[in-house]
């Protein structure tokens, strides 16, 4: 191959790649808001007919816990008000080094219970298991730290008395109703095994009570550009997979699982590093595996609120273990990309999700470097080039304004004409640097998956304004 | 910016340069309909207060008694109020019952309601035609009972499932026997929509037609009627309960029916149940048996205190604890005699949450 059929070679490449995933995005956008439009329609109405009955489903709310001293009285003080008829709530502290169990025991009267421990998925030993004496539904588990969330949230698992399993993250910011939202596909369609909510950025929102007070844009650039990054993922990508059955992620900040057929998955998988994509891949192929009907649906509501990365180091830590996370589940779930009767996960999601979100960065960071390298060669039409930087710049920003458009049809959570203005502001300003920045961390991510690299796990700075919100309200 | 103007650009970078055009339009549209729609929110929110301002006293004072409301004028009904109106009327109407049903209807003739909510029955939308079927409820058109009657059967959900409850407002006695036989068939009505429908239609109503529709259902039928079975008069479930629970085999019927045992009827065959093959019965027979058992029941309870399922164990064990006739003495003797490692740690948690360790 000569070096001018190498580059022409590379240009097809990147010209295939480039309107694969624009057209698979454009298509997501059209389903997703198709989806909502048909989904508030009716949720209207749910609404104005819903009232609590004994045919609400009971839900057991896990909360893993591993040294959240700081904050997770409030945590759990706001998780036990949450608007919802039945429910359960465990917290597991995962062999925590501060004072998290202390901390628990004496703001909720906790005494030292005789539990029949059932372990029905694997995780570290349980050193103890607690109840209030206050509160008919609190228990907290004390184990043995196993080094995941996962292991923790297994081990709630097994403590939990009903039907429904929903694993929150302890330092999630629930909405009120959100049990009562994601609880709707299980009282519509008895098949469903999972719902999935929309996770939306906490940094700049006032927390108080451990309830959201007041919804707010951080002012920090990098949680800004993440806060539109989360409407795409979560408003067109998410939603846009659910109607065609073909979710593959349900946030690990918040999930609601059929719990028997979470047992029968065997629960999380504690060496997993996303542990949450890797759950939702295998409850997929153990449903097609035994031929079952199944629904694992995305209901657009806001239902929990968390932390974002606001410095570089962090970002960069969250966005190399997601892309690590996603080569692993794929890889430990392959018997789903080869099944012939894997119907749209098999057909449609795993694909995309290969080509495009686990290789994609291979080919986003060599076209950087293909541009690069032409450019210095003297190889580059650069009248061309730029007509398709300002292509790619334009799809960006139209499917940034897309995302922006159906969070104002929907739910409107940025009532403010300065709140719009500075969303359009980064839907623009994401394209120059950000998502180059972002490309290459995910190449990171990547060449660490295929190198076998083992994950190790960082703690991570709390945004002022969560945290900070949060121990004033301790201290008062 | 000449050298975009160029003619000689191959097909590809002049799609391209096409590309760019439509996506800055689409781009552009987008923009101008979300800045259109965040307007529309922000008027429409203040025209819906101005009604609110000018409605809510007239819906509290009709509701409270029609003899003030007589001679008063009521505010002007806007063209852009019409929906708002009738979602509000329909609001303030669920909530209340007695006479000041009737003080709203009168209301609602007053401000011309029956004839909107005609005019939008005819709408193609279906959430107008949904307001329009809940309103024509409320007001107990029976001259519509015929039109509702049709769409029963539609194939939106939230649109059959309210002009079944609009049916039971305008002919309970009617809409009854028709509704309860479809509830079966319509497994997408929300549940608790029809436990909101049936608790409308009272259960001196419902019991009847519920006896007969579990009667004739196949199990999985009569399993999902016993969820609502509750409602019913309680002699005639007690009576329906103790039929099912000698005649099915269905471990799911059974497991339904079990939950309603309330008194002491049936109780032999509830103590042999807690040998069924399914787990979930004997569960359920062993929970029953902790509120009606009797002292030949406690070796059968005990014998489930090493069942190889969880929830077997620790609802004979809880079933055990609360047996009136087994006292504190009782009960540790009951423990120290037991040699599976399960069974003493069920009992374990069982006494701790009685208060009893």
């Amino acid at each position: 191959m000569t070096l001018q059929e190498f580059v022409l070679a590379g240009q097809w490449i990147f010209l295939a790649y480039f309107v694969g995933i624009n057209l698979g995005y454009l298509l997501q956008n059209v389903v997703a808001a198709h989806g909502i439009r048909r989904y508030l329609q009716t949720a209207e109405q749910y609404e104005a007919e819903n009232v609590f009955s004994a045919l609400d489903i009971p839900i057991s709310v896990v909360v893993p816990a591993y040294n959240e001293s700081a904050s997770i009285i409030q945590s759990v003080r706001a998780m036990l008000q949450l608007e919802y008829p039945q429910y359960e709530l465990i917290v597991v502290n995962d062999g925590s080094s501060d004072d998290t169990l202390e901390k628990l025991i004496d703001a909720f009267d906790m005494r030292e219970f005789p539990e029949a421990y059932r372990a029905r998925v694997e995780c570290a030993p349980v050193q103890g298991v607690y109840r209030s004496t206050r509160i008919s539904n609190l228990r907290v588990v004390d184990k043995e730290n196993g080094g995941s969330k996962a292991d923790a949230a297994n081990a709630g698992i097994n403590m939990c008395r009903y039907p429904l399993v929903c694993v929150v993250d302890a330092d999630s910011v629930l909405q009120p109703d959100s049990l009562r939202r994601v609880v709707r596909p299980f009282l519509e369609d008895p098949t469903t095994v999972a719902v999935g909510g929309t996770v939306r950025i906490a940094n700049g929102c006032t927390v108080k009570q451990g309830f959201l007070e007041k919804i707010g844009l951080p002012s920090n650039f990098l949680a800004l550009v993440q806060v539109v990054e989360y409407l795409r993922a979560f408003l067109f990508g998410r939603m846009g997979w659910s109607p065609i059955n073909g979710l593959l992620i349900i946030s690990g900040a918040f999930g609601l699982f059929h719990k028997e057929t979470l047992v029968e998955a065997g629960g999380y998988n504690p060496k997993a590093v996303g542990e949450d994509m890797e759950l939702v891949l295998r409850l997929h192929r153990l449903m097609k595996a035994k031929q079952r009907p199944y629904r694992i649906t995305f209901v657009p509501d806001p239902v929990c609120w968390t932390d974002a990365p606001e410095n570089l180091r962090d970002l960069k830590g969250q966005r190399v273990r997601w892309q690590h996370g996603l080569g692993q589940a794929l890889m430990l779930n392959k018997s789903l990309i080869t099944n012939p009767r894997g119907g749209a996960v098999t057909w449609v999601a795993i694909p995309f999700y290969m080509i495009f979100e686990l290789f994609g960065p291979i080919i986003e960071v060599a076209g950087y470097v293909f541009i690069i390298l032409c450019g210095i060669m003297g190889w580059l039409a650069w009248p061309e080039a730029l007509i398709f930087l300002g292509l790619a710049i334009g799809l960006g920003v139209m499917l940034s304004t897309s995302a922006i458009m159906l969070e104002e049809l929907s739910f409107h959570m940025y009532p403010r004409f300065k709140q719009l203005a500075l969303l359009y502001f980064i839907a623009i300003v994401e394209n120059f640097g950000f998502r180059q920045l972002t490309a290459i961390w995910r190449f990171q991510g990547l060449v660490r998956w295929l190198r076998g690299t083992e994950h190790k796990w960082e703690a991570i700075t709390r945004s002022a304004s969560l945290a900070e919100t949060r121990q004033i309200q301790l201290k008062k | 910016m000449e050298w975009l103007l160029r003619s000689d650009f191959d097909t590809l970078t002049t799609i391209a340069l096409w590309s760019i055009a439509a996506v800055l339009a689409t781009t552009v549209i987008l923009f101008v309909y979300t800045v259109g729609l965040r307007v529309a929110t922000i008027s429409e929110g203040q025209r819906r207060r101005q009604f609110l301002n000018r409605w809510r006293d007239v819906f509290a004072m009709s509701m409270l008694g029609w003899a003030s409301m007589k001679h008063r004028a009521i505010p002007r009904i806007r063209r852009s109020d019409r929906i708002d109106l009738l979602e509000e009327w329909n609001r303030a109407r669920s909530m209340v019952d007695g006479a000041a049903v009737d003080h709203l209807i009168e209301l609602a003739k007053r401000a011309g309601i029956p004839e909107l909510a005609l005019r939008l029955f005819e709408s193609r939308r279906i959430q107008s035609r949904i307001l329009a079927v809940q309103t024509i409820g409320h007001l107990r058109l029976a001259a519509q009972r015929d039109a509702i009657l049709e769409l029963l059967d539609h194939d939106n959900t939230a649109l059959s499932i309210t002009a079944a409850s609009a049916l039971i407002d305008i002919d309970p006695d009617f809409g009854i026997e028709l509704i309860v036989p479809m509830i079966n068939p319509r497994r997408d009505w929300p549940k608790t929509r029809v436990s909101v429908l049936l608790r409308q239609a009272g259960s001196a109503r419902i019991s009847e037609p519920m006896y007969r529709a579990i009667r004739v259902e196949d199990d999985p039928g009569k399993t999902y009627l016993l969820q609502f079975a509750r409602l019913m008069e309680s002699e005639i479930l007690d009576a329906l309960v103790v039929d099912l629970l000698r005649e099915s085999a269905d471990p799911g019927v059974l497991n339904a029916a079990l939950k309603l045992v309330s008194g002491f009827a049936g109780v032999p065959r509830i103590a042999a149940l807690t040998q069924h093959d399914a787990w979930f019965v004997r569960m359920q027979a062993a929970k029953v048996l902790g509120r009606v058992g009797q002292k030949e029941h406690l070796s059968l309870l005990e014998s489930l205190l090493d069942d190889r399922e969880w929830w077997v164990r620790y609802r004979a064990a809880q079933a055990i604890t609360a047996l009136p006739f087994v006292g504190p003495n009782d009960l540790r003797k009951l423990q120290s005699r037991q040699k599976d490692r399960y069974a003493v740690d069920i009992l374990q948690q069982s006494f701790a949450e009685a208060g009893l360790a």
